[in-house]
């Protein structure tokens, strides 16, 4: 048989279905014997499979070694010999993987004619693959589903592959467009059940991106694809439109070059950070850089005041999916609004009582019901004014990856300021990552340097990851509960603590940004900041903090006793 | 960008927004999952933390795209554990009556003072039905004064999946849309035709791609793009057999996997391009049609001479909406119009509606039955027939429209569908499932 690997990469290549893969040292291929007018992608084929090792290239005489496929629901394989000089009138080519589960066809190309090996050759014995069914894996069959295909950011959804063949090997794959421009993809190895079914929620990956039984791992485990630029994160600037995945399905286990493969069937989903009906609405009054996201129907609602970190700006999603859950919520720019832009001055206290009070009398917000919610230094905004603030009066706060060490009197300038003066503690890994956990430790005594956690009233939910590299909010937490302890509230404190958990605690199914480019609002310097987390450990640490973030705020916002009473 | 049309609140200045009261333990939860879901997916709705076993009304509004307000509403009582849930729960009151979880889509009628002989059709499927659902306190109608409203969700349905592309076909003379499933293909196709009201309607055909086929909606009548005069149709079986190979022979569609959907004329059509040389279509789906023209051919090739049926056939009830029901008869079907039933080669599935006013649907299904029998076709043969179901049966939980406007020049008239609201509804949702079923063992299998 004259078959060089080489020609017909080329020639599969050309015909556009796909690229071979060798495996090192060995062509495993498959022939198929059918008439021409019978073959196009939908008929079943018979197949034989051979493993030809070592292979040389031009070389034309070697011993075909021909292996039994096998599946565990294949009826017994029947020998028929196949004389060698004989020609096949072979018209299809598939080139394949075989493994213990049988012959999983990687792509699929139209040669003329086959010849086996000549006089020299012995005859070759050919078994004869049983069930056509379980190897035609007809790309027109193969279902994929993905349900919701329009559903929120924190709803799960149920990946089910259908009509598949039993026994198949499948990869799933999940890519993704930044609105920036970068591509993002993950991807897990599976196997068909003996109903040719895959059904994420119950069965486990057998490796890729994630692996055992995830069912947002397509999602959470989303890396920027090969030659993107490193240190980058995904994150959603325009919180109005939905972030689209295409789901797909590719036969074999496929770790690279999706790009070039043709998938059995592909999906579409789209997933929302904004709930039907909710309405977006810019607050620029009293000098605000503010959005307010409001859920649908007359209202009122109680509200949510939303403060992200020291990379200033305004991020809109949390926001945004907290109205989707029925709050009020105004996400607040406080390092770079206009007045910062234009004189270089940080805000005042003051700016965080006026965002407060536009919250509160706004038409369709319960003023007596708004919570904060902060991440990173916007803990140290949201801690100072719910201990301080005559203004402010929370109802409760949500408290992730920060800390109460802070000058006590401190306008935003000067907590700044307290914080470069300890620059010295940086660390820079050996990836010229930046570990900034250690510029507040250890936690000061000195009672001016914390806020004092027992001029607490309200309900507070600090949410730490133990592999923070960026603020030590484990140490903190701990500190803030000895301090409420010894002041006779710690009943209205409660820490969920995630091991392995890293600094960027968000909203759930997102991928992990163990590191990205940061540049903080008050510096020109961009650096690396080593975030920290565990891909695997933090998912789950952010699906759960999520969902009792959300408890945690229906209960004390919508229930009818005021918990600051 | 959010394709958010923006609920008229004027409409609802009746409601009173007054949440909080301090006796419950949590303010009231309205919940709608999907809250995105396609056309013919079920939506859960779900109301939590009321007080148990108390009345409350659940009330849905809808703009439609010319701007009419359709609204329904329905009568529950709590449970114990102060939910209610549309797919558990009866309604005792209001707009439909029973366990159904959908009832508040399709029973939606037109609001008190709207235009007469509406029909809700969506036009642009590529933005969503969006759908205001309120829930009450007490058992009350969208008309009374002072309502309590406790809490509110919105829905969008969509016709398009996420990934299904639109195309426009504006080549070789045909006036169509395409559209196509997301993912590689090939697909299995189905080709759309509507009825004599003309025109290029989109909808059940993204649906379909929304299911996994290829479909093309084919105008014939009625259309800007088209040629002559708007009234009569004035292409003929060349045009046809044109857009059956245009789908065809599209590189993501499989050749041997195209099927054809007719509703009203669309039937006579497409039984009329299954009998063409060389066209050989998988599967027909036909819904109450005539099995030849009730308008009057001009020539060879199926063009229409005229733009109505005969005026003898016209009937009118006492209140003056029109139907032209007698003209389908088979009996009574243009002489050299009806199709050769036997020369089919694929599996029909005639649905009909037992109301239905304007067409002899339950006639011309016995017609093909028995011509298909007679020439030993009888396995090719499926019938579904619905009881209270009228002439327009479409993708399930949109409204019925007994009456309809139908032609407003040279003089306004409003012609006779039939069909009785919950009924109609049912037949609805149980035919789709079964197109669906059907097309998946026809073209898929």
């Amino acid at each position: 048989m004259t078959v060089y690997p080489c020609v017909l990469g080329n020639k599969l290549a050309r015909s556009g279905i796909g690229r071979p893969r060798l495996t090192r040292g060995c062509l495993q291929m498959c022939v198929c014997v059918a008439p021409p007018s019978q073959i196009h992608r939908h008929s079943p084929v018979l197949m034989w499979s051979s493993c030809l090792s070592p292979w040389q290239h031009g070389d034309q005489h070697w011993s075909l070694a021909f292996s039994q496929m096998a599946t565990p629901q294949t009826r017994p394989a029947r020998e028929s010999t196949v004389p060698s000089g004989s020609r096949i009138p072979s018209y299809l080519l598939l080139l394949g993987e075989e493994s213990e589960a049988g012959l999983q066809s990687v792509c699929v190309c139209r040669v003329p004619e086959l010849q086996t090996g000549g006089a020299d050759h012995q005859e070759t014995t050919a078994r004869r693959c049983v069930s056509t069914q379980q190897m035609d894996v007809n790309p027109s069959c193969v279902q994929l589903s993905v349900l919701p295909s329009r559903g929120l950011v924190d709803e799960k959804f149920t990946v089910l592959v259908q009509k598949a063949p039993p026994g198949l090997q499948l990869t799933l794959h999940a890519l993704h467009k930044c609105d920036d421009g970068h591509s993002w993809e993950a991807f897990a190895h599976y196997c068909t059940s003996a109903a040719g079914t895959i059904n994420v929620s119950e069965d486990p990956s057998l490796g890729g991106t994630y692996s055992g039984v995830e069912q947002m791992g397509l999602l959470w485990s989303l890396r920027p694809v090969p030659g993107s630029r490193p240190w980058i994160g995904l994150r959603k600037v325009n919180a109005q439109s939905p972030m689209v995945f295409t789901i797909s399905v590719y036969t074999g286990h496929q770790t690279e070059g999706f790009v070039g493969l043709v998938p059995l069937a592909g999906v579409e989903v789209e997933r929302w950070y904004v709930a039907p009906g909710v309405q977006r609405i810019p607050v620029t009054e009293d000098g605000l850089s503010a959005v307010l996201y409001l859920p649908p129907g007359p209202g009122p609602f109680p509200g949510v005041l939303d403060l992200w970190g020291g990379g200033g700006k305004l991020v809109e999603y949390r926001a945004a999916l907290l109205a989707s859950h029925g709050f009020a919520s105004l996400a607040l720019d406080y390092l770079t609004p206009k007045v910062t832009l234009e004189t270089g001055k940080l805000v005042g206290n003051d700016y965080f009582e006026k965002a407060y009070r536009v919250l509160q009398q706004h038409p369709q917000v319960l003023g007596s019901r708004i919570a904060m919610i902060g991440l990173s230094f916007g803990t140290s905004m949201t801690l100072k004014m719910a201990a301080y603030s005559e203004v402010i009066k929370l109802r409760c706060a949500v408290c992730i990856s920060g800390s109460h060490v802070q000058p006590v009197d401190g306008s935003i300038s000067e907590i700044m300021s307290f914080l470069s003066g300890k620059a010295a503690k940086t660390r820079v890994t050996d990836d010229n990552q930046v570990i900034w956990r250690d510029l507040l430790l250890p936690i000061p005594t000195d009672p001016t340097l914390k806020v004092d956690m027992g001029r607490l009233r309200c309900p507070l939910l600090l949410v730490v990851g133990e592999d923070d590299m960026n603020w030590p909010s484990c140490e903190s937490a701990a500190d803030m509960k000895d301090m409420m302890q010894r002041a006779g509230n710690s009943h209205l404190l409660t820490v969920l603590q995630y091991p392995n958990a890293g600094h960027l605690i968000e909203p759930p199914y997102t991928p992990l940004t163990r590191a990205s480019y940061f540049k903080s609002a008050t510096s020109d310097k961009k650096a690396i900041a080593l975030w920290g987390g565990q891909t695997v450990a933090h998912a789950h640490a952010q699906e759960d903090a999520w969902r009792k973030i959300l408890v945690f705020l229906r209960e004390n916002l919508y229930g009818a006793t005021d918990p600051t009473l | 960008m959010i394709p958010f049309v923006r609920v008229k609140w004027s409409f609802l200045h009746r409601i009173v927004g007054l949440r909080w009261k301090t006796n419950y333990r949590q303010g009231p939860l309205l919940t709608a999952a999907p809250a995105r879901p396609l056309v013919d997916e079920q939506v859960n709705i779900t109301g939590r933390f009321l007080p148990p076993h108390c009345p409350v009304t659940l009330l849905a509004q809808m703009c439609s795209e010319e701007g009419d307000l359709w609204e329904a509403f329905a009568h529950y009582n709590t449970k114990a554990d102060g939910t209610v849930n549309l797919t558990r729960d009866h309604s005792v009151g209001g707009s439909y009556l029973g366990c159904e979880p959908m009832g508040l889509f399709w029973s939606q009628q037109p609001a008190p003072g709207s235009r007469e002989g509406l029909r809700l059709r969506k036009n642009n499927v590529e933005t969503p039905f969006v759908t205001l659902v309120s829930l009450l306190e007490g058992h009350v109608s969208p008309i009374e004064g002072q309502i309590t409203e406790l809490a509110v969700t919105t829905i969008e349905r969509w016709y398009m999946a996420p990934g299904v592309r639109r195309i426009e076909i504006r080549q070789h003379g045909l006036v169509a849309t395409l559209f196509l499933p997301p993912g590689p293909g090939p697909f299995p196709a189905m080709l759309d035709l509507w009825g004599f009201g003309g025109g290029l309607m989109e909808y059940r055909a993204a649906l379909f791609a929304s299911r996994g086929y290829a479909s093309m909606s084919l105008a014939f009548k009625g259309h800007k793009d088209l040629p002559g005069p708007r009234k009569t149709m004035n292409v003929g079986d060349s045009y046809f057999r044109s857009a059956f190979q245009l789908l065809q022979n599209h590189h993501q569609v499989c050749a041997d996997r195209v099927g054809i959907i007719g509703l009203s004329f669309g039937v006579y059509l497409s039984l009329r391009i299954a009998t063409q040389p060389g066209i050989n279509p998988a599967c027909l789906i036909s819904i109450n049609g005539p099995v030849g023209s009730n308008v009057k051919l001009l020539d060879e090739e199926g063009r229409t001479e005229t733009s109505d049926c005969e005026k003898k056939y016209w009937w009118y009830d006492n209140q003056g909406h029109v139907t032209f029901r007698d003209a389908s008869f088979p009996g009574n079907l243009q002489p050299g119009s009806k199709v050769k039933i036997d020369q089919i080669t694929c599996p029909v599935m005639y649905i009909s509606g037992e109301d239905d006013l304007s067409i002899a649907s339950i006639e011309n299904a016995k017609l093909i039955e028995e011509t298909l029998s007679a020439a030993g076709k009888s396995q090719l043969f499926t019938y579904l027939s619905y009881p209270g179901a009228g002439h327009l049966i479409e993708p399930p939980y949109s409204p019925n429209s007994r009456v309809s406007l139908w032609s407003v020049k040279p003089e306004k008239m409003t012609c006779l569908w039939g069909g009785n609201l919950a009924s109609h509804a049912a037949a609805q949702e149980d035919a789709w499932r079964k197109i669906l079923s059907f097309m998946e063992n026809q073209l898929i299998a």
